[in-house]
């Protein structure tokens, strides 16, 4: 049986590297973590800016840009086209000894009040020296957008694998190879496995390289790669179940539309609702995986929670493949 | 008369399939989790852990003056579990390092209360009142959430220690040590002396409207990116464009018919989402203009990429990759403190802040009416450009 699993998986990976399936796979998440690694330093920077003009005392401007991103402007129009442009930057000017905020009105009410603030302070004469203040830090390095980033990008990956199953069992059946197959010594089972195995492992281990890459030197692995196979697991079924039901391209096109639903969501509920309205997102295995990869990553993760997480992930995964399986088998024999 | 005949060919073919189903029912699917599971302005998620060093009777006397101003409420006591775990504080005045190790989990009360916005009443976050300094620590670290302790001294004054995470902007942490240069009322005085003056429109999107624009722009006109390609896919599989060879009709009127059953698909999902939750807000003439355009540049885009491959297999990196850097402008539509120049040159970007105007009921009309104008003739450019690939190699 193993031979047969293992001559499937060799079969795929022949015609992966012949249209450079294979290459995708491990070269677009290593790109994604790249792109991380260059745009993460800049999304987690949320200091305020301010747009302020250029004859304004060098002091003032100086002590502002303490504190503050500033960006600096000949005249009084130009400034105010500034601020109506389609962000949060508000103009601060000093008129003599009293100060003026311009705000377009639609900003964050904190953006005015922080333009207040920081005008207030500077007027007051405010400085560090002065401060009955004392700043202690945790000494961590690692912003918690950058792990949101490496946590979608880990589902992306997972969702990729999912997809390429799915567009992958279409072609079979285009080709009639599933026809092929069903007439040979291969069964059903060895085919799913064989076929799942090469986007399953590639995935995994495209997650791993892309985690050094982004410096998750540190983290626990073989918690991160527990939680990815359970997680693979539901990934495959969904993908074949999708691939099987899809008659052509388009429809299994549409099908990544509706995997993307459960995950965006996942990721969105755990991110946005508030801890009494989590519960209404447990039935989703993305959501179980999403969150014990936060855990892991923000090295936070307690073995005893992450067993309870895969668990979680695994018995959902196969309530969905034994639900699933009939119809997988009738597509096959149909196919 | 032709492109017409084509197009509606093209239509019954694409209600036959399930694509246009599927794409229905993910607008309802979202409508639906945009009306129940969204809220129009959910309370704050900012979260701190406090632990005052304050005579309780003063510390009381504190609370019941914020109760008074409007800017706290004490909510239910909250159990706490405290994981176990290892880690150090440096003091980044003095440079001073210590290292707590906790082997054993554990369970605590902490006194909750909500921080008000005084002007409206909406709760900004909440904060978690600790017995004791380490185990607030212990939360902070464990939590990611900021920490701090307030200390009165035998004079009556305060000081205040901010237990930050370590990757906080340095910008951050000299705010607030700004903030405690003078107090609370002396800062407040200063601000009201100042004066505010508002030279824009007011309107904003509550939470729920925020989401709109995104979808429109992704699962809408980005999603036909993907959709029209995977058509001229099938198609090429099935030898259509071939056929197209050896009858009167031209390869441009097949690619602009299937162009007209992603804009009809996109415009009736849209509606799905967009009418019942903006209702008569947005100017719905400028909308469906600036929906058409977008649509009509990402599906002429496809036909150009498809142009260069056989099979969706081959066209994936490519695809997959495109929709990707495609969607990085939602960063700085939610991260407004995001906003790189570089960014702004995808066209998503635009689309997005298009969108965005739209829906506040406050479009920027001329800005809607160029990209729309960009969008139209930078389409036809990319299909004028897909119509000679596919002419040229009649391999669809």
């Amino acid at each position: 049986m193993l031979n047969k699993i293992i001559r499937i998986f060799r079969k795929d990976l022949k015609i992966t590297t012949r249209d450079s399936m294979l290459i995708y796979i491990i070269v677009i998440p290593i790109l994604m973590a790249v792109g991380i690694l260059l745009f993460a330093p800049g999304i987690s920077d949320s200091s305020t800016k301010f747009a302020m003009l250029e004859n304004d005392s060098s002091e003032y401007i100086e002590y502002i840009q303490n504190y503050a991103q500033v960006e600096l402007f000949d005249s009084m129009d130009e400034l105010e086209r500034r601020v109506l442009k389609r962000d949060d930057v508000t103009g601060i000017i000093q008129n003599g000894s009293s100060f003026e905020v311009i705000a377009e009105g639609n900003e964050d009410p904190s953006a005015v009040i922080m333009s207040e603030t920081i005008n207030a302070l500077y007027g007051l004469g405010a400085t560090r020296e002065n401060t009955t203040a004392e700043i202690l830090s945790l000494k961590k390095s690692v912003p918690p957008i950058k792990t949101n980033l490496v946590n979608m990008l880990i589902l992306l990956v997972i969702m990729l694998a999912g997809m390429i199953i799915s567009l992958g069992i279409v072609e079979e059946k285009s080709d009639n190879t599933i026809s092929a197959m069903n007439v040979s010594p291969v069964s059903q089972n060895n085919f799913i496995i064989g076929k799942s195995l090469l986007g399953g492992l590639v995935a995994l281990g495209s997650i791993i390289i892309s985690l050094l890459i982004l410096g998750y030197y540190d983290i626990n692995w073989f918690m991160i790669i527990l939680v990815g196979l359970t997680t693979m697991i539901l990934t495959m079924v969904v993908g074949f179940l999708q691939g099987i039901n899809s008659s052509d391209v388009i429809e299994a096109a549409a099908g990544v539309k509706m995997l993307m639903l459960p995950i965006a969501g996942s990721i969105a509920g755990y991110e946005l609702l508030s801890a009494k309205w989590q519960w209404t997102m447990y039935w989703s295995p993305f959501y179980w995986s999403y969150k014990a990869n936060d855990m892991i990553l923000s090295k936070n993760a307690q073995w005893s929670e992450i067993l309870l997480y895969s668990a979680i992930v695994f018995v959902l995964s196969m309530v969905i493949y034994f639900v699933s399986i009939p119809r997988i088998r009738k597509g096959l024999s149909q196919s | 008369m032709k492109i017409v005949s084509t197009y509606v060919k093209e239509m019954k073919i694409a209600f036959r399939g399930f694509y246009v189903y599927i794409e229905i029912f993910v607008a309802i699917i979202a409508l639906i989790i945009l009306l129940v599971a969204v809220k129009e302005n959910p309370e704050g998620k900012s979260e701190e852990y406090l632990y005052n060093d304050i005579p309780s009777e003063i510390l009381q006397d504190l609370y019941e003056k914020d109760i008074e101003k409007g800017s706290i409420r004490f909510i239910e006591d909250t159990e706490l579990t405290i994981k176990p775990g290892v880690f150090t504080v440096l003091n980044k005045d003095t440079g001073f390092e210590e290292t707590f190790e906790y082997k054993e989990e554990k369970t605590v009360i902490a006194k909750t209360y909500q921080k008000l916005n005084t002007d409206t009443g909406e709760v900004k976050g909440k904060a978690y009142v600790l017995e004791n300094e380490e185990d607030m620590i212990r939360l902070s670290n464990s939590t990611g959430k900021v920490g701090a302790t307030t200390t009165m001294d035998a004079s009556g004054n305060f000081s205040f220690k901010y237990y930050l995470q370590g990757y906080e902007t340095k910008r951050y942490s000299d705010v607030l040590y700004l903030l405690h240069t003078f107090s609370e009322d002396d800062i407040k005085a200063a601000m009201d002396q100042q004066t505010t003056r508002k030279i824009g429109g007011s309107g904003r999107l509550n939470n729920r409207e925020a989401v709109v624009p995104i979808f429109i722009a992704f699962s809408g006109a980005l999603m036909s990116f993907f959709i029209i390609m995977s058509y001229v896919f099938l198609d090429k599989s099935q030898g259509v464009i071939k056929a197209f060879a050896v009858t009167p009709s031209s390869v441009w009127k097949y690619l602009l018919s299937k162009i007209l059953v992603m804009l009809t698909t996109v415009l009736i999902s849209s509606s799905i989402v967009v009418i019942p939750i903006m209702k008569l807000k947005p100017n719905y003439l400028l909308l469906f203009l600036f929906l058409i355009a977008s649509t009509f540049l990402f599906s002429c885009f496809g036909l150009l990429i498809a142009s260069f491959f056989d099979n969706i297999s081959k066209a994936f990196g490519v695809l997959y990759l495109t929709m990707i850097g495609l969607m990085l402008p939602a960063f700085s539509y939610y991260i407004s403190s995001f906003d790189p120049l570089w960014i702004r040159f995808l066209p998503t970007y635009p689309i997005l802040e298009g969108f965005k105007g739209i829906m506040k009921g406050q479009a920027d009309v001329p800005y809607i009416l160029t990209y729309t104008l960009v969008f139209l003739v930078g389409g036809g450019i990319l299909l004028a450009l897909a119509n000679f690939r596919f002419e040229k190699s009649l391999t669809v």
